[in-house]
């Protein structure tokens, strides 16, 4: 006999493990201290690529003029200029980074939550 | 508005049934019109315009996922410009890379708006990227809508000044600056990416209010807002735009805004309902719109059979048929018995309800609703159990 619940519960969970699913599962085998430690990793290793871009554009755009005052210049308080402005960028990408994915981990909980209850209900409908 | 709704469903309903092959179809059209757009209007390296080998890569876009479109048109881009000079395709690839380290990372999914978004301004149609991610996205997108902006803008300037970048043959440092120069002191890119991204915020947080025809004041709003900003700033920083360009972009994008919302979001206002309860914690003050939806509306092919083709429906459902039979003649057999009047008035009733079954069940259609009524007939049938014995000797007398 078909128990149209089960069917349509099941539907529902098959739909859910075929998309964000298979995301939302990964996402949860993490702490989320772990998650998001992960994802500020990966954030400070993008800033510094992209900064090390625009910073070489930055140079290589008046390069002569840089090699003509590189030995007028203080180079300790160009290195210095330079590594707040590296510090500014990266931190506040990373702030942005973690506000994001700990937003992103809660949904991904809240949704799996969701997803496991809906498995105790159908192991329920089939005890019945 | 009924029949367009009915045509909606169709849509849907093709749609879901083909979907495993129309989805391929669609990546294949929508790589095969990016490629075909790059090669048309950036078109430094001949043999990437081949249309053979847009073709080839059009049909692997088609069975790979819709990111790989844009990977595969942003090396189209980076070939044609190293044809030109490699210092473009390296500016290029910086700004792309950039973008995608800092943004693309956070939302893979917007990827498809940096290749929409400068496709949307090849077609003299941009104003539609606003409206559309102010609808359907988030305030994020606002950055997804810029960076395509940016690209475009940049490819744009390449494109027109490619005379002046083959003049600057070895100078590599001059050639560099002209072209940062071209990407930051382009005041009319941002004007174009300030008045987007208001575009987007305002359609955005209209959209989501409490009011009715929300997405049409929103669109219409957004509309006004984003010709006014592109105005201002053409009198503010003299951005050479298009007046007639700009107005007849912005109805063009109303328009595919409201084909947009019509698939997305169609609801009748007229039905509203504001409702009003409480629980423990909360006083809930509920209005539901309901959706606008019409059910498509089920073809039924009669057939008027003749003896011969009745014959063919002997052999395509002999259960049925046979049932028919023996409940006719029951009918025949149960009147000439004397003392089985039970047994006759069941029957007549069989042969009535058979009768309109043959009817459903020639008319060829294979839905639900003959089988159930089949069923049923063969669930009658069963209730006759005095012509068990009978029906075969019938039918073979047949």
């Amino acid at each position: 006999m078909l128990n149209e619940d089960r069917i349509i519960l099941m539907t529902h969970m098959a739909s859910y493990e075929a998309h964000e699913g298979k995301k939302n599962v990964k996402v949860g085998n993490y702490f989320r201290g772990d998650y998001i430690g992960f994802q500020v990793l990966n954030s400070i290793i993008s800033a510094t690529i992209a900064f090390v871009i625009v910073f070489g554009m930055f140079i290589f755009y008046d390069f002569e003029v840089f090699m003509q005052d590189i030995y007028k210049m203080d180079l300790l308080e160009f290195a210095r200029e330079v590594l707040t402005a590296y510090l500014v960028v990266t931190g506040g990408y990373v702030v942005i980074t973690y506000i994001v994915y700990w937003r992103r981990y809660n949904k991904v909980k809240k949704s799996l939550k969701r997803y496991y209850s809906n498995l105790k209900k159908l192991s329920g409908i089939y005890e019945k | 508005m009924t029949k367009l709704l009915v045509a909606k469903e169709y849509l849907k309903n093709f749609y879901s049934k083909y979907e495993i092959y129309l989805w391929p179809v669609c990546k294949f059209i929508f790589a095969f019109a990016a490629l075909i757009m790059i090669n048309n209007k950036i078109g430094y390296m001949h043999r990437i315009e081949s249309l053979a080998i847009v073709l080839v890569v059009a049909l692997m876009c088609s069975f790979l996922p819709v990111g790989c479109v844009v990977v595969f048109s942003g090396v189209f881009v980076l070939l044609h410009l190293y044809t030109l000079s490699m210092e473009c395709a390296i500016v290029a690839f910086m700004l792309m890379l950039v973008m995608m380290l800092l943004y693309f990372r956070f939302a893979p999914g917007d990827l498809v708006i940096l290749l929409l978004t400068p496709m949307a301004f090849v077609l003299k149609i941009p104003y539609i990227m606003p409206l559309a991610m102010g609808l359907v996205g988030t305030p994020a997108s606002v950055i997804s809508v810029g960076c395509g902006t940016i690209l475009y803008f940049f490819l744009n300037f390449i494109n027109e000044n490619n005379t002046t970048i083959n003049a600057m043959e070895d100078e590599i440092t001059a050639k560099f600056r002209y072209l940062i120069d071209g990407l930051i002191d382009n005041k009319a890119m941002v004007v174009t990416v300030a008045a987007f991204a208001v575009t987007l915020i305002i359609v955005y947080l209209i959209r989501r209010l409490s009011i009715d025809h929300s997405w049409t004041i929103a669109m219409v709003a957004g509309s006004l807002v984003n010709v006014m900003m592109l105005l201002i700033g053409d009198l503010m920083y003299d951005t050479n735009v298009s007046i007639i360009g700009i107005m007849v972009g912005s109805i063009i994008s109303l328009l595919l805004a409201k084909v947009l919302q019509f698939f997305i979001f169609s609801v009748d206002y007229s039905r509203t309902e504001r409702v009003q309860f409480e629980d423990d914690e909360y006083y809930y003050y509920v209005k539901a719109v309901p959706k606008l939806s019409v059910a498509t509306p089920a073809k039924t092919v009669k057939k008027i059979n003749t003896q011969k083709n009745q014959s063919t429906v002997n052999k395509t459902m002999p259960r049925t048929v046979n049932t028919v039979n023996s409940a006719a003649r029951a009918r025949t057999e149960s009147t000439q018995s004397s003392g089985a009047s039970h047994g006759a008035g069941a029957s007549h009733g069989t042969g009535a309800a058979a009768s309109r079954t043959v009817g459903a069940a020639s008319a060829g259609s294979k839905s639900a609703g003959t089988v159930r009524t089949v069923n049923t007939v063969n669930n009658v049938a069963n209730r006759t159990p005095q012509h068990g014995g009978e029906r075969s000797s019938l039918n073979h007398k047949d």
